[in-house]
């Protein structure tokens, strides 16, 4: 398969190929609703359930729209001065036939589809064979914590803002939330399911095509709801592997600068970074953070700048953010360790 | 005395079918709700309160019939056709059969689609 | 034709008559202006106030427009932009849409009943008053950077986080929960005027169906708010005094706070969309110049959406993880609404069929606002189905559909109700090219703002971000969605401008300028008095069908063409067959209305700066101008038994039962009322519910306390039915002496109610068992504290002899609030005092 075009970046350490995704012939009407339509679009979907749903949609609308045309056209002919009114039983007829008949049969039709693809695309894993650990994710205002579980003899590990999943399995998550209410959505694989703080949610996903895709909160969760999200990178099994074994262990200390600042100003007391020091976790989890596409959940592209920025003063890129300024620091101190995180890979 | 008089002298016989539609559908949602939150503790599957709910399906759907049967009567049999606009207490009791069994007919729908997702979905998955 | 047999007046004769009239109804000048509760003012006001608040609501959203327009802005802050989206989806739905039908209403229905006025028209000024005085509150706060910020739909735990939504959230939850205490007030007059109002003739078969549609949507704001008040109760409980009830660490649950908040939620839209296509239901005959086809499907599409409509409040919440099984029922019965709503755009269309349509201003925007609305239909009826719903929930696609529904379904109709009904308010018309220029306007730039938000949506714009970065697709979606949101704006500004531009030179029109049928058609913009005379109905369509109506009714030839007392009057019908029962005084302008409204404005806006002292004060206040309110304006005595109200007719002055309107009212307010209870107790249960032990291992209220509170109420209640016995057979001293000890037995009730959960030492802050327990218990205890104000009323009524065996109005309503009072206490302490044993 040739490489998607779609997409404005792609990560390194995946291989660019899409799986077969059936693709069906699009009436021209619906060409500005699928194709390249970015890396969060419902309309381009890489995964199972977000298959199925673009396909119950595409039926929608070419209903809908001729729905629209009918009943559109009925009122306007309705409109004009006609020389013979139609008579009063005719007209009633109009209304039992066009205006209850044909929506009960049409809605009962649709309901009925949509009722039988609810366990379809959602099935219970509780009943079906022994399903695969959950990957915990929590909300926090404003970023996402993510937990893997233990897996054939590999330990679990904690991370952040990006989740890596492989092709073709279905992935479970235990969704969670610390403060208020976020809500968990990867438009290109599948629909969302918040996290309630109390409550855990069970949502699963089966990603059918490798690319980077971008998942933002879907629930409103205070100043900086809109600076919230994270990245999901679907993996051919095989990168996926080595991307998970390489995990366990974790950036060893270097004896680089920005590392031995990075201690230094107690960032440590909250950002664990795996290898180097106790894991802390009251912040985002930092270990191969060079790896990750964004900085601040989904604000700012990866660069050493940015990270400089972030680190300088939070509260200006991301409105509410919990981690407070460093810009009484040196510059030179908070370029160094930005070079040292965004080098972790 | 009859059982069901012949001539309902009140405006509240028009709820009735909306009543039964409303009933069942607490019926099916508060009895779910319980199951599946209480998945541990109630003493009979989700298979089992499937076949209860369409029993009481079945009922509500009798009774909106019930319903049907004597509005259709107050509307003499279908022989009063609308717009039931005279100014005499018949046309007003006209209305009332027909406007009656018109809702019974939206219950008796409404009622079919609310039954559905028992043939359907067969677990507590959320 | 009259049917009178009495002489014909002279022309001196009915110009004092009219004269008399005039003076009983005029409206003050000066500042007692505002002192008027007449319905043209009322109802005037209401609708100026609600437009007002539109306009506002209109301004945030073109700064939020704004904002999006480019990607990375920084127009405004993320902290004003959340204010401002709370602010325009509160405004617009709290403020602009429910107030604005009852204003049409108010206005409306009297004449269109054939009636002189409502049967409350205090209630009604109070109404409006409250709803100013909490708009201006809601709306003031932004000035201050002090508004509401967390969503219209405020869902715990962010707005109960009080460092982060400040004052905001109890801003929005006191001066909202004011304001639907002030819909509550306009939905129970609606309702009573409704059934026992309409002219004498005027069967149900014949109501027009503007007073359908009005009927049930008043009924569903009567189950519809009242779950929101539980609810807000809870919360302000929360913020205040700190008790958990969505507190997840002590037992509470967000969730609970969503039911009780689309439970209202998905009503209301239905409650907005409702009269606005009562409006078109009246303009669509007119303009078709025929009957409306299909008048029984319009009752039967009404009622079916109004009771199917609370079946849909999870549809909102079909991203909780809920079971499926849930969800589904919940998809069902949004999918079947569609047919009601299905329903009636037929019968528009076979009605315009069946006839040979006008085209006009008011149909310009009629069938525009239907072809949007279709559009919204049918996006419904998709986010409506689960799966579709997963991807579509809080998206830009959920933006668009809502708007789609509400700005077609309602805001089109209500600008083509203002084009159509405008001569009745000034006797003009107002113009048909500026009117066009308008409609073209907003049409296209309705759907250039909104359409692209449903592809800017799936391509995963979610809701209620005040930014979005460059490269991910939106770009170009939200640009044309601002310039399309200001040509929008251009084409409302010019309907104000046609609305407010001066007309003096204008010629007035013909009475009637449309040839409509029906009798709101006949008031006169210049007489207050609603009719002349109440006519006798026998059509549909009184004025295309009975030959000679106006003149008749102009020339005082029916009902009530005279004054007696000074006082203003109107006749109350039957429900069904609508025969003249008795002749109604109602009020007329008072101050106290105000009074009442502004301090009970005053309690809750002290209660947001936690004033203690200013709230008891403002409390009183309240309590004493509704005392003076009644004592002055209800069941009074009439000087004679008997008024002759024309055409050989003789009606009582003085009913009481369901006879009269004062039982109705307090009918239908209890069924609210109980609606909020069963809120309160949804919620009990609910934690029931989730929790294996709902308890929390935290002592009940034990079993002694409460079921003693049950039956004392029991029997205070029962000494309330005595002391009815006893009025019944004129003994006076017995009647008091009952009414002395049912109070004394409500105030041992109230006690023992209390004494269970404070002796246990209940800590309402511990957990949400003991939270919740109280606030049911207190709920009882204070209705059975608002009981015995109503025994002390009725003493001293019959204190003062303004209450005997035939004039038993108040103790008939009394008991029947204690038959909703004792079934409340029951339910409450015996589940209180049992459930915890039982499960």
């Amino acid at each position: 398969m040739p490489a998607r075009p779609c997409g404005p970046y792609r990560p390194s350490g995946t291989t660019a190929r899409s799986t077969a995704i059936h693709r069906r012939a699009l009436p021209l009407l619906l060409i500005p609703l699928s194709g390249c339509s970015g890396i969060q679009s419902a309309l381009d979907p890489a995964g199972d359930e977000a298959a199925a749903i673009y396909t119950l949609f595409l039926v929608m609308v070419a209903g809908g729209a001729l729905i629209w045309l009918a009943v559109v056209g009925l009122l306007l002919h309705a409109a004009r001065r006609r020389e013979a009114p139609w008579s009063e039983k005719t007209a009633g007829r109009l209304i039992a036939w066009g205006g209850v008949a044909f929506p009960v049969a049409v809605l009962l039709a649709l309901l009925a589809y949509a009722v039988w693809l609810m366990p379809a695309i959602r099935p219970w894993l509780a009943h079906s064979a022994p399903a695969a650990r959950p990957i915990e994710v929590t909300g926090e205002q404003f970023w996402w914590r993510i937990r893997y579980p233990a897996a054939e003899g590999m330990p679990a590990f904690e991370t952040a803002n990006e989740l890596r999943l492989p092709v073709g399995a279905r992935a479970v998550f235990a969704l969670k939330a610390q403060d208020v209410i976020h809500s968990f959505w990867i438009p290109a694989l599948g629909g969302k399911m918040d996290m309630i703080p109390g409550r855990t949610n069970t949502l699963s996903l089966l990603p059918t095509r490798a690319g980077v895709f971008r998942a933002p909160c879907a629930e409103f969760c205070g100043a900086s709801h809109t600076l919230m999200a994270f990245s999901v990178v679907v993996m051919e099994p095989e990168d996926y592997a080595a991307w998970r074994r390489a995990q366990a262990g974790g950036n060893p200390a270097t004896g680089s600068e920005g590392e031995r600042l990075f201690a230094g100003h107690g960032c440590a007391g909250c950002h664990g970074i795996r290898g180097l020091t106790e894991t802390a976790s009251l912040g985002p989890d930092l270990t191969f953070f060079g790896q990750r596409q964004t900085v601040g959940a989904g604000t700012l592209a990866n660069t050493a700048e940015n990270v400089a920025r972030f680190i300088r003063n939070p509260d200006k890129v991301k409105p509410g953010a919990k981690m407070p300024a460093f810009d009484m620091l040196p510059d030179g101190d908070i370029a160094a360790m930005a070079d040292y995180l965004v080098g972790l890979k | 005395m009859r059982l069901i008089p012949k001539e309902i002298e009140s405006l509240w016989t028009l709820f009735t079918a909306p009543t039964i539609w409303a009933l069942h559908f607490l019926a099916c949602y508060i009895t779910a709700a319980v199951t599946c939150a209480k998945a541990g503790a109630v003493p009979f599957s989700f298979d089992t309160m499937r076949l209860a709910l369409g029993l009481i399906t079945l009922a509500a759907l009798a009774g909106i019939v019930l319903s049907a049967v004597l509005a259709w009567r107050q509307w003499g049999f279908g022989s009063g056709d609308p717009p039931h606009d005279e100014p005499t207490r018949k046309d007003r009791l006209l209305f009332q059969g027909f406007a009656t069994l018109l809702l019974s007919g939206l219950s008796f729908v409404a009622v079919l689609f609310v039954a559905m997702p028992l043939v359907f979905i067969g677990a507590c998955q959320p | 034709m009259t049917g009178a047999a009495e002489p014909e007046l002279s022309t001196q004769e009915r110009k004092a008559q009219e004269a008399e009239l005039r003076a009983v109804w005029r409206t003050p000048s000066g500042w007692r202006y505002w002192t008027s509760v007449n319905n043209t003012e009322i109802g005037l006001w209401y609708g100026a106030a609600a437009f007002l608040f539109m306009l506002f609501a209109g301004v945030l959203a073109l700064l939020v427009r704004v904002q999006l327009a480019v990607p990375d802005n920084d127009f405004l802050s993320a902290d004003t932009f959340n204010q401002a989206f709370t602010l325009h989806g509160t405004v617009m739905m709290f403020l602009f849409a429910v107030p604005i039908f009852e204003a049409v209403a108010i206005f409306l229905l009297p004449s269109m009943l054939g009636a002189r006025e409502l049967p409350f028209p205090r209630l009604s000024a109070f109404g409006f008053w409250s709803f100013a005085l909490g708009g201006v509150f809601v709306c003031g706060s932004i000035f201050f950077g002090a508004a509401p910020n967390a969503g219209w739909f405020m869902y715990p735990p962010l707005a109960t986080d009080k460092e982060y939504s400040g004052i905001g959230a109890d801003i929005w939850l006191l001066g909202l929960s004011f304001i639907e205490v002030a819909s509550i007030a306009a939905a129970v007059e609606l309702i009573v005027g409704i059934m026992k109002c309409r002219a004498p003739g005027m069967r149900i078969n014949m109501m027009p169906l503007f007073a359908w549609y009005l009927l049930i949507v008043a009924g569903m704001i009567l189950f519809a708010f009242p779950p929101l008040i539980a609810g807000d109760i809870l919360f302000e409980m929360e913020r205040m005094f700190d008790w958990p009830f969505f507190d997840t660490a002590r037992g509470g649950d967000p969730l609970l706070w969503q039911h009780l908040f689309w439970i209202f939620g998905h009503p209301e839209v239905y409650i907005i969309f409702l009269p606005a296509i009562a409006l078109m239901a009246m303009i669509v005959p007119t303009f078709s110049q025929r009957p409306i086809v299909g008048y029984s499907w319009i009752v039967l599409a009404a009622v079916g959406t109004g009771f199917l409509s609370f079946g849909l409040w999870v549809h909102h919440m079909f991203t909780t993880g809920l079971p499926q099984i849930s969800l589904a029922f919940f998809s069902a019965a949004s999918e079947a609404v569609a047919i009601p709503t299905g329903v009636q755009i037929f019968v528009f269309i076979a009605t315009m069929l069946a006839g040979r349509v006008i085209f006009s201003v008011p149909m310009l925007f009629g069938a525009g606002g239907l072809a949007i609305f279709i559009i919204g239909g049918l996006t419904g009826v998709m986010v409506a189905l689960v799966p579709f719903d997963w991807q579509a929930h809080d998206t830009y696609f959920i933006v668009a559909h809502l708007h789609y529904v509400l700005i077609g379904g309602m805001l089109f109709p209500v600008v083509a109700g203002i084009y159509y009904y405008y001569p009745l308010l000034d006797a003009r018309k107002l113009s048909d090219r500026l009117g066009k220029i308008a409609f073209w306007l907003m049409f296209s730039g309705f759907n250039i703002a909104f359409f692209p938000m449903h592809l800017s949506g799936l391509r995963g714009m979610p809701r209620r971000v005040f930014t979005y970065p460059a490269d991910i697709g939106w770009d170009w979606f939200n640009l044309v969605s601002t310039i399309g949101a200001f040509i929008f704006a251009a084409g409302v500004a010019i309907v104000v401008i046609d609305v407010v531009r001066p007309k003096h030179r204008q010629p007035k029109v013909e009475e009637n300028p449309w040839n409509a049928g029906t009798l709101e058609w006949i008031s006169e913009p210049e007489e207050k008095w609603g009719v002349r005379s109440i006519p006798i109905i026998r059509s549909r369509y009184p004025i295309w069908d009975q030959p000679g109506l106006i003149e008749d009714i102009k020339a005082g030839r029916f009902y009530l063409p005279d004054v007696k007392d000074g006082a203003r009057e109107t006749l109350v019908t039957s429900v069904l067959d609508a025969e003249p029962i008795q002749c109604l005084r109602v009020g007329g302008t008072s101050i106290l209305t105000i009074l009442a409204a502004f301090s009970l404005g005053g309690v809750f806006i002290a209660l947001t700066f936690h004033w203690w002292i200013v709230t008891i004060v403002c409390a009183l206040v309240t309590l004493a101008a509704i005392i003076a309110w009644l004592w002055t304006g209800t069941a009074v005595i009439p000087r004679q038994e008997m008024r002759d109200v024309g055409l050989g007719k003789s009606l009582p002055l003085y009913t009481s039962g369901p006879q009269s309107v004062g039982w109705w009212a307090m009918f239908i307010t209890m069924a609210g009322d109980g609606t909020a209870y069963a809120s309160l107790m949804f919620g009990y249960f609910f934690y029931w519910t989730i929790h294996d032990d709902f308890t929390g291992g935290h002592a009940g209220p034990g079993m002694l306390w409460p079921l003693l509170a049950a039956g004392l109420f029991t029997l205070a209640w029962l000494a309330m039915l005595l002391a009815r016995r006893f009025n019944d057979g004129d003994r006076p001293a017995a009647t008091r002496l009952s009414l002395l000890a049912a109070l004394l037995l409500t105030l041992a009730a109230g006690g023992a109610g209390l004494a269970g959960p404070y002796l246990t030492g209940m800590d309402p802050t511990a957990h949400v068992y003991p939270a919740i327990v109280w606030v049911v218990a207190l709920w009882t205890v204070v209705h059975g504290g608002v009981g015995i104000v109503m025994q002390l009323y009725c003493l001293a009524r019959s204190l003062t002899g303004r209450m005997d065996a035939r004039h038993d109005m108040d103790l008939v309503n009394v008991v029947l609030y204690w038959h909703f009072l004792v079934i409340t206490a029951v339910t409450s302490f015996g589940v209180l005092g049992l459930f915890p044993g039982l499960r």
